[in-house]
């Protein structure tokens, strides 16, 4: 073999080693971008799953058995039944603990059966109009060690000695029945068979002695209803009572004062051809109320400011979701967000949620009437008492039921706001908070924050760009250039820990200061150059581009000062001596102290730098011949910079906006240092807003791995990243034409 | 920075100033009277960034001739052009010294505007750059920053231009597509318009055909012919036989020194001096 030859060898191996390192590079380059993606569809992609549901064996039940709860394992389900025994039905393979019987009882029939949100306590009213509360515990224990925890795990409940009062006088059975109570005391109200409305109200008063004095208040509420009362409910934070009507209204009274409760108005269910008023419950929080109908419908209530109100307030109808098909006859709230089951007289069971309006669910029964519903504590379960005596179970797959696409980018009407709005709220201090998951204020935030910002930072950018390519002595540029480059190192954090901390509050005293500073430096600037042009032209002619920026320098700094030194007499000539006050008397537009215009500033001041760079780049790219033919022909260096330099760079400059545009918009610190961070959606300069990228950067505490938040922020990210993958597209394909344009230079 | 010797304002308002004797034009052409050398060039020097580039040239170019700069490379011959309109202020480091007088005018006077003076003395590159905008635009833009803005103005100023520079009946039926769309030859011939849009007086070539075929060559060396009855035409070249075929004048340059300046009959035929000879038969450049 020849030394050539081997020499050839060596060549096409090293050739073909390097097109594989190489092509396996930009592959590896485009698989992590793509994975990334996909990552984050992966992430988001349960949001928008439907609801699943899957049917669990039936289980017969005692007969007269009141369906009343399920443990917080979802292994066994309770409930009450004739005489008076609390009944243990087991959902999985193991043993039913023992029925307890309620000492209270003696002999009577339970007729109903209430049980308030996330309370151990079960209510049960009796053939003799009585009420009997007792709590029902469950310890869970753990027996020996073994490989499979869950078979050693023991639940074992706990019946404690009922409370039981006389709630009808007139000692009829009770129909349905409610209480809730707090530290003042207790409110009950209930149905009788004969149609009356009672209410009793117990207070206990700690006396000086240590003692408690117990008082108590009964009232019939029957004289105040417009018909015969059908289901009844009271609000946990005793200030409401909902009843429903045989003729279809929904009666609320005013119970504040908790001895002496008041009718604040009613309102039908239906405008014409109402129907009876079947069932009725307050989801978690106590601010939506349910109402199921005799004709099936459905629909969600809640107070709203009504100037007209005794109380400031009034019901309203707000939502109506899709008709079941017969009566509604229970409806069982979740204990974990909006969302509730309904069911039918047709044994049908459907799950819905109320923010986002929708039925998630649509379930068939055993066909005969529920009469009960239960969902578990966790919200996974829901089990439905028949006529027929079986309990229907299922269990339910339901992550995130509040997101739809009405939710995420639409108006929705939340829980005490008057009117549909776009909210992000994205959690309260507890779980009966409503949350509001609409990203269109952030999407608008982040909009606002790139328009001020990018309104800030191009004219200068570019500018800057035109005068340190095309005028600028070169000596200065090489100067200059470097020196902004080094900005873009500056970390964003700093910029905004900056703006927000110094930035903010000077602007918020020096706001006329500022203002007259946007007219008075680009004022004094022409002033200083039309001086400078009546200077002879023999001391101009020389300094080609030297002098005139050192000359400007003083005047900008003077005019700076004189700004500040003008900035209070003018604040008290004009603006009353207090411009925040000014604004918003005149705009009626709050002022914050971070806001859009600080943020502009300082994101501005960020993407300088880099819009400056690469336009500066592309206009000294210019072929030098062509500047060169543009003067031979007379043309001055303006002329020269505007119709010959400038449209052959536009190319590079429309990229260098978009790659600042990718910037502003990706930004986070900043935003998150300065803008106040309130998802607000006003155009007005002087307040705050929230952009997506910030409010990952907010939430991610709050948001649990898996939960609806954290699958919402992997959603705003995707939001991000499709935004700066459009733009950089379209950008890089207006570039490609433009640039194959100017191919041929 | 460019350092010019100020010259006396009187001498520089003079239209004809007086030549110092001693450095009369070395060879002035035959039948040419000198008041029509339009452009005089005296005791110039030039260095870049200390460097010389010209030594001490004085030569006289003649009116509505063509005169040609030719020399090998880095003679000289591109940066004499450049100093006739002026194009070598852009360069950093250009020093100068003497004075060159454009129709009687010192155009390195401080008083002079640039401006007019390119608009006098138009220019044609060697490699040809016409703007990236259509071809109507690129031969309206020197009236457009003259001020020019009637449309019929325009169009006919860009008609005659086109005309002149026989570029007419190969573009008029697509004056608004790119000029980047002609071919090399086109390309040149249009800025050889876009020049005479601004009605100069003279026209800077500055090998101008060095980067075309011989077909687009011939057709640029016969627009000679038709322009310098108007115009008069400057013209660097390296190649002899377009010298020789396209020139009145020619002037000689080696190493920044004017050699020899005559009618280019008799420097092709008979040179005087012995580079010339050396050069033009091909024995070194």
């Amino acid at each position: 073999m020849t030394e050539a030859s081997i020499s050839r060898r060596w060549r096409r191996r090293t050739d073909l080693l390097a097109r594989w390192v190489v092509r396996a590079g930009g592959m590896a380059i485009i698989a992590s971008v793509l994975g990334i993606f996909v990552f984050i569809l992966i992430e988001v992609a349960p949001l928008f799953r439907r609801a699943r549901a899957a049917s669990a064996p039936e289980v017969p039940v005692p007969p007269t058995f009141l369906l009343a709860g399920v443990d917080e394992t979802e292994e066994l389900a309770f409930g009450i039944s004739a005489p008076g025994r609390v009944e243990f039905i087991p959902l999985t393979e193991r043993e039913a603990p023992a029925a307890t019987e309620l000492p209270g009882f003696s002999g009577r029939t339970p007729t109903c059966v209430f049980r308030p949100l996330r309370e151990e306590e079960i209510d049960v009213g009796t053939a003799d109009g009585r009420l009997v509360t007792a709590s029902v515990r469950f310890r869970v224990g753990f027996g020996e060690a073994t490989e499979d925890w869950r078979s050693s795990r023991t639940i074992t409940p706990e019946t404690s000695e009922p409370t039981v009062l006389q709630l009808d006088p007139q000692e009829k059975p009770l129909q349905a029945v409610a209480r809730q109570s707090d530290s003042r005391g207790l409110v009950a109200a209930a149905i009788t068979e004969d149609k009356r409305l009672v209410y009793l109200c117990v207070l206990e008063k700690k006396t000086l002695m240590g003692g408690v004095k117990r008082t108590e208040h009964r009232a019939d509420l029957t004289g105040e209803l417009p018909a015969a009362p059908t289901a009844l409910t009271i609000d946990g934070s005793l200030e409401n009572i909902y009843v429903g009507t045989a003729a279809g209204h929904v009666v609320h009274f005013d119970i504040r004062d908790l001895d002496a409760p008041r009718k604040v108005g009613f309102d039908t269910v239906r405008a014409a051809g109402s129907t009876p008023v079947t069932a009725m419950a307050l989801l978690i929080g106590d601010q939506s109320l349910v109402v199921g109908e005799e004709s099936g419908a459905l629909s969600v209530w809640f107070q709203v400011d009504d100037a007209a109100s005794s109380t400031g307030k009034a019901l309203r109808r707000i939502r109506e979701f899709p008709s079941h098909p017969a009566a509604v006859t229970a409806i069982a709230p979740s204990a974990r967000d909006k969302g509730f089951a309904t069911g039918d007289r047709a044994g049908r069971v459907r799950v819905h949620h109320s923010t986002s309006g929708r039925t998630l669910l649509s379930l068939e029964g055993d066909g005969s009437a529920v009469t009960q519903l239960v969902m578990t504590p966790r919200a996974t379960g829901l089990l439905a008492l028949h006529e027929s005596g079986r309990i229907s179970r299922w269990r339910i797959d339901n992550p995130h039921p509040e997101i739809t696409l009405q939710t995420l980018f639409g108006k929705v009407w939340y829980e005490g706001y008057n009117e549909p709005a776009y909210s992000w709220q994205s959690g309260g201090g507890t779980d009966d908070f409503e949350p509001k998951f609409s990203l269109t204020p952030l999407i608008f935030g982040t909009l606002k924050g790139t328009v001020y910002a990018l309104l800030i930072a191009v004219p200068i950018a570019i500018l800057a760009a035109i005068y340190t390519a095309q005028f600028m002595h070169p000596d200065l540029r090489n100067l200059i250039k470097p020196t902004i480059e080094v900005m873009a190192a500056l970390p964003s954090v700093v910029l905004g820990f900056l703006a927000g901390l110094w930035l903010a509050p000077a602007m918020e005293r020096y706001m006329p200061a500022v203002l007259l500073m946007l007219i008075g430096i680009p004022a004094s600037t022409l002033l200083a150059l039309g001086a400078w042009l009546l200077l002879p032209s023999r001391l101009r002619g020389r300094s080609r581009g030297r002098l005139e920026i050192v000359l400007l320098m003083p005047v900008l700094v003077l005019a700076g000062a004189a700004c500040f030194a003008l900035g209070g007499p003018l604040e008290r000539a004009l603006f009353g001596g207090d411009f925040q006050q000014w604004w918003y008397e005149t705009t009626g537009l709050t002022y914050d102290q971070r806001n859009a215009v600080v943020v502009g500033i300082a994101m501005g001041f960020a993407v300088i730098p880099i819009i400056f760079t690469i336009s500066e780049d592309a206009l000294s790219n210019v072929p030098r011949h062509l500047v060169s033919g543009s003067l031979a022909l007379g043309a001055t260096r303006w002329q020269t910079a505007v119709r010959v330099v400038l449209p052959t760079a536009s190319p590079g400059i429309f990229s260098a906006i978009m790659i600042g545009f990718g910037r502003v918009v990706g930004e986070t610190m900043i935003v998150l240092m300065a803008t106040g961070n309130t998802p607000i959606m006003e155009w007005n300069l002087f307040n705050g807003f929230r952009t997506l990228s910030a409010n990952i950067a907010v939430e991610i505490p709050e948001a649990p791995h898996g939960g609806t938040l954290y699958r919402i922020l992997f959603l705003g990210a995707l939001l991000l990243f499709a935004a700066t993958f459009l733009v950089n597209t379209a950008a890089e394909m207006v570039r490609m034409r433009m640039r194959a344009r100017y191919a041929r230079l | 920075m460019v350092k010019i010797k100020m010259p006396k304002v009187q001498e520089a308002l003079a239209v004809t100033p007086a030549l110092p004797p001693e450095r009369a034009a070395p060879s002035p052409a035959e039948g040419v009277p000198p008041s029509d050398f339009v452009i005089r060039i005296r005791n110039l020097n030039l260095w870049y960034d200390g460097t010389p580039a010209l030594h001490d040239v004085t030569l006289d170019l003649p009116r509505c001739k063509v005169t040609a700069f030719i020399g090998p490379s880095g003679c000289g011959k591109s940066t004499l052009l450049r100093c006739l309109n002026r194009l070598n202020d852009l360069i950093d480091g250009v020093r100068m010294s003497g004075s060159i007088h454009v129709s009687g005018q010192d155009i390195y006077d401080p008083f002079v505007d640039v401006t007019e003076l390119r608009k006098r003395v138009g220019m044609v590159f060697q490699k040809s750059n016409p703007f990236p905008k259509s071809i109507f635009e690129n031969v309206a833009y020197g009236p457009r920053i003259h001020g020019v803005r009637n449309r019929s103005d325009l169009d006919a100023i860009v008609q005659k231009s086109l005309e002149r520079a026989g570029l007419w009946n190969e573009a008029k039926d697509r004056l608004n597509r790119n000029a980047l769309e002609l071919s090399g030859g086109q390309q040149q011939r249009l800025c050889i318009a876009r020049a005479l849009a601004v009605d100069p007086e003279i026209l800077l070539m500055d090998e101008p055909c060095s980067a075309l075929d011989p077909v687009s060559t011939a057709h640029i060396e016969e627009l000679f012919f038709d322009l310098k009855t108007r115009y008069t035409i400057v013209l660097v070249t390296h190649n002899m036989q377009q010298a020789a075929r396209a020139s009145d004048r020619t002037a000689f340059l080696l190493q920044g020194r004017l050699v020899e300046v005559g009618s280019t009959r008799d420097m092709f035929t008979n040179p005087r001096k012995s580079e010339t000879q050396d050069y033009i038969t091909g024995r070194f450049g």
